[in-house]
């Protein structure tokens, strides 16, 4: 049979005469014959219409380019020519590795690490901890104001925090400090240095001290169980896994920079639930009823529908109010307790960060 | 197998468009599946079926490239470049004092640029040691380092003059790599006709392009801005939560209809540009002749942006497809070379592959030069 034959030192192909024989293809070129073993040989066309044949391993160069109508006869004498593999197309066998790669990676990146972050967390040096909260700090003060006249209420909050992780032990009790900032919108959040920010807007928003109480609590239970410096070790794996498998697209950056921020300090479901139960153990221990995060819960949830979801700071949405959570609050609470603040401790922390002009103004309208 | 390739033409593309979606569907899918681990071999495969189907006087080119060399690149590449990176992003930040991690993060972005330069090139040598013509293997020369480093001194200089130095720069840069391109011991020159101007030709569509631009990005801001005062004024929108998400809808608008009408203005320049440097290259004697034209190349583009944007980039090697083909069909060959005398590549084989060139997502699939 006629084919064309380039021999891999010159660009040019001649006209040869191939013979198909049992083992081996032989190439009759003049006077000079080639003969290449079947089991040698690839092929080099992507099946472009044309069969181009050439040697594996090691590639010299040369390629062996049949005419039309000889693919039966070189199909029955090397069948493996035939076949995906010998066009460079990859086997099931990589395929399957790839995927057992690529998830395995996933798993020890999305799952294991974040279900050891809290080891990881805690043997994160100081230093790490309290760069993160630098961070967050020069965020804090860029959206709310320090508030010059709230000493005795913030002395009081704190006094209030300490009698309920002593009732229950909190091993971080000595560390936890409570400020309270003057910002446009009601939240409380816990910082990576132990600092818990309390809102005016918040305090405004509660009509009863144990209201208030309810949401430290919450947030104490989320510095005790570590849940912040845990989820930087969650996101920062995140941000590596995305890094390395995507090829630095920029995506892993993008999550490791959401994670040293204020808006990566948004907590799994399972934490906040965690916070939850938690916070109201504390409530328990402390004689504190319930009751008050309950309605707190419903208020948040009437606040964002009122508001519409899009004027609450995302950023700081981290409390998402649901029924159920109210629900759940509410089945705990125990009747007659005494209040967690007296009337007079109430009143100066509602006066708290300008509180006393609005109430004011609100006394003189009720006249 | 039919005898419908093969084609009589000195350049042709012989690519069926389902037969190189069907292709990028199925790597598409497997991408997906291996959480984009797949995309070595999605790349490879790729290049396998678009070299195939490109002939020059009757026979095609090959790509022997394969993607587990493309993976031990990548391999290579984690340490010197991933772990550096997650070092000056993840770690730094925590580490060591802001204002150090700042200036470190700066002077990543400002090393990434000549490294991105190189990059380019050791792609692109990656992809011509991979490529051959009736068995003979096609090469890039010198160092990637000098590109890089000349190719920075371009850009500063684009950078400076607004942008009017970019026709001399496109040029600098093909003649700076197609001087170092060899088809086997055969080097390719740059050759401008004598008394002419290598950027001939160029510089009105790109003045074209430049003002067309200007005057488009005027245009969209301005008539965004002046529906969004109209609608405020009239009371429909309020200023507070809502209008701010109104303007910031209005200006990606008018950001995105800026970036329509530099596709479009620029248009002229890219073909103009495209068929200035086909005229410059030669080899053995041989010159090259390409008839890119405004119009049609804009619809194989938006064709092409289309299918990118509407696939997420998962089908960005289509976009690749159209554009190879398109240009190989209106390309032609003055004169021949003396094939019988060009013998086989000494360049060394490279082994260093792409591993850059996907860090910095470069080519997005193809590799379509
Ligand atoms: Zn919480």
């Amino acid at each position: 049979m006629h084919a064309r034959y380039a021999d891999g030192r010159a660009a040019i192909f001649s006209d040869v005469e191939v013979e198909l024989a049992a083992e081996t293809l032989i190439i009759r070129r003049g006077d000079r014959t080639i003969t290449w073993s079947y089991a040698d040989l690839a092929r080099a066309d992507d099946k472009n219409g044309r069969i181009v044949i050439r040697p594996k391993k090691p590639d010299t160069g040369e390629r062996l380019m049949f005419g039309d109508g000889y693919d039966d006869q070189l199909a029955a004498a090397a069948p493996h020519l035939m076949k995906p593999r010998a066009q460079g197309v990859e086997g099931r066998k990589t395929v399957g590795a790839l995927v057992a790669l690529s998830w395995s990676l996933a798993a020890i990146f999305l799952i294991g690490i974040p279900f050891a972050a809290d080891p990881m967390a805690r043997a994160l040096p100081a230093k790490y901890r309290a760069q993160i909260s630098d961070i967050s700090w020069s965020q804090v003060d860029a959206f709310t104001v320090q508030c010059d006249d709230a000493d005795e209420a913030t002395q009081i909050l704190n006094n209030l925090a300490y009698r309920i992780m002593e009732a229950s032990n909190v091993p971080e009790r000595e560390d936890i400090w409570i400020t309270i900032a003057d910002a446009g919108f009601p939240n409380a959040f816990a910082l990576p240095d132990n600092s818990i920010i309390v809102t005016d807007d918040l305090i405004r928003m509660a009509d009863h001290p144990d209201e208030l109480t309810g949401v430290l609590a919450h947030e104490i239970a989320h510095i005790e169980h570590n849940h912040i410096m845990k989820n930087v070790v969650r996101q920062i794996s995140a941000g590596i896994f995305f890094d390395v498998v995507f090829g630095g697209a920029g995506a892993g950056q993008a999550i490791a920079y959401a994670s040293v921020n204020l808006a990566g300090l948004r907590f799994s479901r399972g934490d906040e639930s965690d916070a939850d139960s938690r916070g109201m153990d504390y409530l328990d221990a402390a004689n504190i009823s319930t009751g008050g995060i309950a309605r707190m819960f419903d208020r948040f949830q009437e606040y964002e529908e009122e508001a519409g979801v899009g004027d609450i700071p995302s950023m700081l949405s981290s409390h998402p109010a649901s029924r159920e959570r109210a629900l759940a609050a509410q089945a705990r609470a125990r009747e007659g307790l005494a209040p967690s603040l007296t009337d007079r401790e109430w009143r100066i922390v509602q006066h708290a960060c300008g509180g006393a002009d609005a109430i004011a103004s609100e006394a003189e309208v009720a006249d | 197998m039919t005898a419908e390739a093969s084609p009589t033409q000195t350049f042709a593309h012989s690519g069926k468009f389902f037969n190189v979606f069907g292709l990028a569907l199925k790597n598409a899918a497997l991408t997906i599946l291996t959480l984009t681990m797949y995309r070595f071999w999605a790349r490879t495969a790729m290049r396998r079926r678009l070299w195939s189907r490109a002939w020059v006087l009757g026979d095609p080119l090959e790509y022997t490239g394969n993607a587990g060399e493309l993976f031990r690149g990548f391999l290579i590449a984690l340490p010197c470049f991933f772990l550096p990176a997650i070092f000056v992003f993840y770690i730094a930040p925590l580490a060591i004092e802001p204002t150090w991690a700042a200036w470190l993060t700066f002077t990543f972005y400002v090393v990434s640029v000549p490294l991105i330069a190189a990059a380019r090139y050791w792609m692109r040598r990656y992809q011509l040691s991979r490529t051959r013509w009736r068995g003979i293997r096609l090469g890039l020369a010198s160092s990637a380092w000098s590109f890089a480093a000349a190719s920075w001194g371009w850009w500063i200089l684009q950078t400076l003059s607004l942008g009017w130095y970019t026709p001399a720069a496109r040029i600098n840069r093909a003649r700076m790599m197609w001087e170092n391109t060899r088809f086997g011991d055969q080097p390719f020159q740059f050759e401008t006709p004598h008394g002419e101007s290598p950027q001939k030709g160029m510089w009105w569509p790109f003045a074209i392009g430049w003002i067309g631009t200007l005057i488009g990005s005027i245009v969209s801001f301005g008539v965004t801005g002046f529906i969004l005062s109209a609608l405020t004024t009239a009371g429909i929108i309020t200023l507070g939560a809502d209008g701010m998400m109104f303007s910031l809808v209005a200006t990606l608008l008018a950001a995105a209809l800026t970036a329509i009408s530099y596709f479009i203005a620029f248009a002229p320049y890219r073909a103009a540009a495209m068929n200035r440097i086909a005229a410059q290259i030669t080899i053995d004697g041989a010159r090259f002749h390409l008839r890119a034209k405004t119009l049609s190349l804009l619809f194989y583009e938006t064709l092409g942006w289309i299918f990118l944007i509407f696939s997420l980039g998962l089908l960005t090697p289509v976009a690749g497809f159209l554009q190879v083909r398109y240009l190989l069909n209106r390309l032609d060959l003055i004169e021949t070379p003396r094939f019988a005398d060009i013998g086989q590549s000494v360049l060394a084989d490279t082994d260093a592959g792409e591993s850059l060139g996907d860090a910095f997502d470069l080519d997005m699939g193809v590799g379509v030069i």
